[in-house]
């Protein structure tokens, strides 16, 4: 099975920032969902 | 069995390749506080749990000192109120989580061939936002207003004549789900991106599939506590009325909200759990892990009941009897994936060749342990009888037993099962024997009684009682003091192999241990990976689980 470089590494690393920046822009519409259903039913 | 001097199996070529990288820094700042390393970090997350769990565990003492016989004995009615809050959200926030982030940090790593975590920047971030957090958190106890006392649930209106302090905790409950929030998006990005080449999904040992379970429930639901808790903070300080009924607001919406977070926020704390178990059972029965597939699915299946089953919590409050009766079938049905689980773990013991060195007896502590928490779960679940038992001691007994010999009997297996891997050392089996045997005995005394006194109608959070419950009480908090005193000899089993130990671990540590992280040396070297190892039958557990 073929190695995987340092190049390989550094491009997965990249990736997972775009995954850290989905997660983190779920995690915010989450929270701003709930506040926002909070102030619409008061 | 463990294996020890040994190193001369096949990926000892791999190993030693690494060990040449093994650059730590210098200076115990560089080391320590600016460190990406997800070994460092996973050891500063599990020292930090550590004291987290003395220090929630001495206002447990309190708790029990003061209800050891009935009559105000030791503290105000206030101030054991504080004592009841705080222990929870240190136990909760401060110690379990952050222990299971400790072991996610280095264990994910190595399971899945990879050199670190994702973000190693950002895990330096989650973890030391966790020590100011507390800080705050626990210097509400030191101001005028006190700390906390409504219970960690923060109901208002109860919650809101809270003084000035709650400022305090809402901001440091801000930040641990900050923190908590990073280092799931952490874990993630590592599973989905830096897994070796041939570590598929289902070759993933079951450790890693429950932390990326976890993971996702806690993405899902820090959010929801924050919004809670920023929305208390408003209608305390700023004259909202989200939960205030008099300005039109609702306090029972906050239960709702709470409970969304809440409910998931229980297998946050087990799931990790499962984890654990599913890897010590496996090696010491000397056997594959019965039904793996199936494992996964059904942590799967128990993470997304976790979100449809929050108003079980709320049957005394008043709800629909349709919405009753939803709630209590769809809470029975997590029964089934985790009985699933309870039966592959007796499965996969059966006709092993078993030892029990100390992981496998807190791992079988576990299962014996958790279970009877599940089948007391399922008995608040059934709506008419619940409306006895709610907020009675029978619920504390309940989640005790889910998160003391279920969570916390976990992280000791793991503690002991990885523990040489990550020292190099063995640690004493007969002191680690003594803690299993003196914890498993003391905390069936500590909260069994728990049981009989809710049953007999005892409320929880009340520092005095009617004194029909004096002698269960007193039995609950002998047993309390004995598994107090208990936990000191684990830090002493862990600084004695940290600091004493002279018997050397072998890389594979325990001859039934299969995975990645035992083709490395122990200790494991500070830079592990930076080359992925070669993934086949005889590296993994599940090598052929997809087939």
């Amino acid at each position: 099975m073929a190695q995987p470089g340092r190049d390989e590494i550094g491009a997965r690393r990249s990736r997972a920032v775009r995954t850290a920046w989905l997660l983190a822009a779920i995690a915010a519409v989450i929270f701003a969902g709930f506040i926002l259903s909070g102030v619409l039913r008061s | 069995m463990s294996i020890e001097h040994t190193h001369g199996h096949e990926h000892e070529s791999h190993a030693s390749h690494d060990e040449h990288h093994d650059h730590k820094p210098t200076g115990f700042l560089n080391r320590w506080l600016f460190t990406t390393n997800h070994k460092d970090i996973g050891t500063l997350y599990l020292v930090f749990a550590l004291l987290m769990f003395f220090t929630g565990g001495a206002m447990a003492m309190v708790i029990r000192a003061e209800l050891f016989m009935p009559g105000l004995q030791l503290v105000e009615p206030d101030f054991f109120n504080q004592m009841t809050t705080m222990h929870a959200l240190i136990m909760v926030f401060g110690a379990v989580m952050p222990a299971w982030v400790g072991f996610a940090n280095w264990q994910i790593p190595m399971m899945i061939g990879a050199p670190d975590m994702a973000l190693p920047r950002m895990n330096n971030w989650s973890f030391w936002i966790l020590p100011f957090a507390f800080t705050m958190l626990l210097s509400t106890l030191f101001m005028d207003s006190g700390g906390p006392a409504a219970g960690w649930t923060l109901y208002p209106p109860l919650s809101l004549q809270t003084g000035q302090s709650f400022a305090f905790v809402v901001f440091a409950v801000h930040m641990m789900g900050i923190s908590s929030i990073m280092g799931s998006i952490n874990v993630i990005a590592t599973i989905m991106n830096m897994r070796a080449p041939g570590m598929t999904l289902l070759r993933m040992p079951l450790f890693v599939w429950t932390w990326l379970i976890t993971a996702f429930l806690l993405i899902a639901v820090m959010p929801v506590l924050a919004g809670a808790v920023t929305m208390l903070l408003t209608d305390h300080f700023f004259g909202t009325s989200f939960f205030n009924a008099a300005g039109g607001g609702d306090p029972v919406m906050f239960q709702h909200i709470f409970w969304f977070f809440g409910h998931p926020e229980v297998y946050i704390m087990i799931l990790p759990a499962f984890g654990v178990v599913s890897e010590i059972i496996p090696t010491f029965a000397r056997k594959p892990l019965f039904g793996y597939t199936a494992m996964v699915y059904a942590t799967a299946s128990i993470a997304f009941l976790s979100f449809i089953v929050w108003a079980h919590h709320m049957f005394t409050v008043g709800m629909p009897l349709t919405g009753e009766l939803y709630f209590m079938y769809a809470t029975m049905l997590i029964a089934v994936p985790t009985g699933v689980k309870v039966f592959n773990w007796v499965s996969t013991m059966w006709q092993g060749s078993m030892t029990f060195e100390t992981p496998m007896l807190f791992a079988i502590g576990f299962v014996v342990l958790f279970t009877i928490g599940g089948l007391s779960g399922l008995m608040l679940a059934i709506t008419a009888a619940d409306l006895q038992y709610h907020d009675t001691y029978f619920v504390v007994a309940h989640f005790h037993y889910v998160l003391v010999p279920g969570s916390v009997f976990a992280l000791m297996a793991g503690a002991y099962y990885w523990l040489p891997k990550w020292t190099g050392h063995m640690y004493s089996e007969k002191w680690g024997k003594l803690h299993f045997w003196l914890s498993a005995i003391s905390v069936n005394i500590l909260f069994f009684p728990q049981h009989y006194l809710g049953l007999a109608g005892m409320p929880r959070r009340i520092p005095d009682y009617s004194t029909q419950f004096a002698d269960f009480n007193m039995i609950s908090s002998i047993g309390g003091f004995i598994f107090g005193a208990s936990q000191l000899i684990f830090v002493g089993v862990i600084v004695h192999c940290v600091y004493k130990s002279r018997r050397a671990a072998s890389g594979r540590v325990w001859e039934g241990a299969r995975g990645l992280e035992w083709i490395l040396p122990s200790p494991a070297p500070y830079h592990s990976f930076n080359t992925p190892p070669v993934i086949d039958a005889s590296t993994v557990a599940h090598a052929d689980a997809a087939h």
